[in-house]
Order: structure tokens, then C-alpha cells, then sequence
């Protein structure tokens, strides 16, 4: 697997052979206070890069998650659906969000050094 | 931007290593633990608020007739030692502001918005009632949920339930803002290390202005800005039970005709099932009568999401309709209480 990159966006992912794990960054969550509920999309859904895949409530906002390439969804973290603190807890472990097949590979994203340049 | 001011209580939320935003002008903390961890300490146990960033007037008790006919409570028959809520109205009948009065024999403590402290400030000179801003030169914490008691027992003489007491070192008042048993304890800026070091030894958690939101809405408690503005009366903020005062005061005609009609805007309370807040701003619509939500947000006792909308006019159905970034999501009206 590929070291995580970051999104302008506050997404991370990782790639392995050709499926990607998304996840939000730890700055993200942090922004976002105590997250309540996840609205994941369903296995086989498809999204282009930059399109919304998951909503995010948490007691200070909300936000969206969106596709770091084009990707199918293969998996979601379903624990999420009951556990959504999970983001909280371990943002870039446990608290992954979706796994998808990637329809065309865009590793465009950041390091963690240069993310936390970004955010900083 | 001009510098925000801070409580005496600063350089412990800093300490506790905070998350600080902007409130009113002042640099207040927004959660320490968490909101949720700090929602269910004050639902569980007890939390401690500091609310310093409150006006706190004091005023003379023979300015008590001028006070009367710029507020919708009747405060004249309120016996001293007592709590007040009650609403400055202007004279169209809308809010000012919110407040709280506690009432002693030679004096009135007025609590007001941090964000009106100015405006209710200009209201009181314009009417020639003197006052003394203390605002500056004392504290004000808030020490809420169902073991306060327990807690606070060794510090002071604890007041009933709306009462008021004053020992000369503390002001302390029996109202509440969450739902729960609290306290709010007001006293001189020189003991604040005291009230601190008596909180700290008792593992009293802080909370935050994240909580504090989420607490009060959860038990259906209006926030100014939100529920109450210079657009919404008392009745529209269905706060009816408020409207006490039989003395003339600023827009009575108005609220009193608007007591009788139903043609007036109304606040209501909703539930939705699905896992979407509706945030503040979001519109929503029963049959015909449009509204707008006010506050919404996750209700940790429910694990639902709650808020406030205020309609154009009162719906005839409980079924209504969000629109929640372009999805239409359906919720109900509830005329209970979110807590029972």
C-alpha cells in the first residue's frame, strides 16, 4: 500500500494495486467537533473526481467527502453507521470511510509534510 | 479587527487547552473534551460553565417601575429574592432581548446577552434608568446537572429552585439553562482563583459554548439571534407563558392583539428521523406555510436530530419538509417538550 496523500479538500487515501481507502484527515475532524452521523453510498455507486460520496453531521457543521480520482465503491465502513465517532477516534486507521476500484489512477495528492504545511 | 476581550477565567480555558472561538466579541471556549463528552457530563453528573461574557447590571430597586414597562413580566409582584425570566420587548412588540432579573430587596441583578450588553445598555440610559455595568468587575460561572448539588453544598448556601441569594461574597441564582439542576454563582473578579480551586478540587468538568447549544436546545430553550431577534415577539416565539405584565410596557398593544390572532409567524419544535441536521437557515415547508429552522442540531438524549423553525403562520399539518442542500427531507412538528 501506498503512503497516505492529502486533498486540499481534508481527504486522505491510500493506494493498493488499484483500490483506493478514503478517509478524512485528523485536522478535518478536529475542525468538525463530535461527528453523529455518516451518510455513506452504496457498493457499486461511481463517482467522478471531486464529486460528493459521504455527508459528514457533526454538532459544529457539516461536510462532505469527496472523490479523490474516478472510483466505483467496492466497500464501506459500515461501523460507521453506528460508530461514527470512529472518525473522531482514529481518523486515518478505524475511521476509514469507503474503498473503491479506481476507474482511472490521479495520485495528485499531497504528502503529509506538505499537508501539514497546507493546513499550518 | 479590534482585540476580543476575555474572562477572568482566560488562562484557564488556555491552560485546559480549550478549542477558542469568537463569541460577541469575546474569545470564549467552544469545547475542552468534546461537545457530546461535555453534553452528557452536565446530563449525567454536573459541568461548570464560565458565562462571564453575560452583561451584569445592577440596579437601584427604585428603578423597578421604570424597568416594568420595558419588559413583558411582571416584576413588580415578584418577591425579592427570586429569578426572573422575562424579554425587553421595543415597540413593535419584539425582542430585544432575553434576560434574566434577580430580584432583592434594595437591588435588581440584570443578565443580559453578551451580544445586547451594548444595546440594552443604550436602552436603559434612553429610558433615564440608572445602572452600574459590573460586567467588567465580576465573574460569572453557570454549574449545571442532577449532582450540582452534591457539589456545591460546601461552598455556599444554596438557593430553591428560581430564587436568588446574596451573602455579600457570592450572588448565586437557581435558574438553569440546560434542562438541568444549575447554578449560577456570580461574585468579584479577586475570588476567582477561590471558585476555581473549589471546582477543580471537586472534578468539576468544563464545558464549552458547544454544549451549552446543544444542551439548551435539547431542552427546547430559545437562544437570541436564533429564536428571539428584532423580527420575533414573544408569541411568535411561542414564550406566552413570559407575558405577565399587566403595567403598559414597550409594544403591549401589539403582543396583546397578536395573544388573541393567529395571524403571526410561530415557532415550533421538530424531530427528524433520518441522519440530516437541519442547520440554521435550512427552509421547510408544511403543505402551504413556509418557514425557516432556526437552531438545529444532534440531540444526544434522543440520538435524533432536533431544532426550531418559525413558520409564516401556524401549520395545520405536523408533517413538514426540509430542504437540506437541494434533498427534501421530511420531518415531523412536535408540541411537547424534546426531554420529558
Amino acid at each position: 500500500m501506498t503512503e497516505k496523500k492529502y486533498l486540499e479538500t481534508h481527504e486522505w487515501y491510500s493506494v493498493n494495486d488499484n483500490e483506493i481507502t478514503v478517509g478524512i484527515s485528523d485536522f478535518a475532524q478536529s475542525e468538525l467537533g463530535d461527528i453523529v452521523f455518516v451518510t455513506l453510498p452504496t457498493v457499486d455507486e461511481s463517482f467522478s473526481k471531486g464529486e460528493g460520496m459521504v455527508e459528514i453531521e457533526a454538532t459544529k457543521t457539516v461536510a462532505e467527502v469527496y472523490a479523490p480520482m474516478d472510483i466505483t465503491i467496492t466497500e464501506v465502513n459500515n461501523k460507521l453507521d453506528s460508530e461514527p465517532e470512529l472518525i473522531n477516534g482514529d481518523p486515518c486507521g478505524e475511521g476509514w470511510i469507503v474503498k473503491g476500484s479506481i476507474k482511472d489512477l490521479d495520485d495528485i495528492g499531497m504528502s503529509y509534510q506538505e499537508y501539514e504545511s497546507f493546513i499550518s | 479587527m479590534s482585540k476580543l476581550l476575555t474572562t477572568q477565567l482566560y488562562k484557564y480555558h488556555v491552560e485546559q487547552k480549550s478549542k477558542l472561538i469568537e463569541f460577541a466579541g469575546w474569545d470564549m471556549p467552544f469545547s475542552y473534551d468534546g461537545t457530546l463528552k461535555e453534553h452528557n457530563y452536565v446530563r449525567n453528573n454536573c459541568g461548570f460553565f464560565d458565562v462571564s461574557h453575560m452583561g451584569r447590571l445592577a440596579l437601584d430597586i427604585g428603578q423597578i417601575q421604570n424597568i416594568s414597562k420595558l419588559i413583558c413580566s411582571d416584576i413588580l409582584n415578584l418577591d425579592n429574592s427570586k429569578a426572573l425570566y422575562t424579554i425587553f420587548t421595543n415597540e413593535n412588540g419584539k425582542a430585544l432581548d432575553d434576560v434574566i432579573f434577580w430580584k432583592f430587596e434594595d437591588k435588581l441583578i440584570l443578565i443580559c446577552n453578551a451580544s445586547n450588553r451594548e444595546k440594552i445598555s443604550n436602552h436603559l440610559i434612553n429610558n433615564n434608568i440608572e445602572f452600574e455595568d459590573q460586567t467588567f468587575d465580576t465573574c460569572l460561572i453557570a454549574v449545571q446537572g442532577p449532582n450540582t448539588v452534591n457539589h456545591l453544598k460546601d461552598l455556599l448556601d444554596l438557593p430553591k429552585h428560581f430564587s436568588a441569594v446574596d451573602n455579600g461574597e457570592y450572588i448565586c441564582a437557581r435558574t438553569g439553562y440546560t434542562g438541568e439542576d444549575g447554578f449560577e454563582i456570580m461574585f468579584n473578579n479577586s475570588k476567582v482563583d477561590e471558585i476555581l480551586n473549589y471546582i477543580v478540587r471537586k472534578e468539576i468538568k468544563p464545558c464549552g459554548l458547544g454544549s451549552r447549544d446543544t444542551l439548551r436546545l435539547e431542552a427546547s430553550l430559545p437562544l437570541y439571534g436564533f429564536e428571539l431577534t428584532e423580527e420575533i415577539s414573544p408569541v411568535e416565539a411561542n414564550l406566552k407563558w413570559v407575558i405577565t405584565n399587566e403595567d403598559d410596557y414597550l409594544g403591549k398593544e401589539i403582543i396583546h392583539n397578536e395573544l388573541n390572532s393567529s395571524n403571526h409567524k410561530t415557532l415550533k419544535k421538530f424531530v427528524i428521523d433520518s441522519k440530516k441536521i437541519a442547520r440554521t437557515g435550512t427552509k421547510v415547508k408544511s403543505n402551504n406555510i413556509n418557514g425557516v429552522v432556526t437552531s438545529g442540531n444532534y440531540s444526544p438524549k434522543l440520538e435524533k436530530s432536533i431544532g426550531f423553525a418559525l413558520f409564516d403562520s401556524s401549520p395545520e399539518s405536523d408533517l413538514i419538509e426540509f430542504d437540506i442542500r437541494g434533498n427534501f427531507i421530511e420531518g415531523n412538528i412536535i408540541n411537547k417538550r424534546f426531554l420529558n
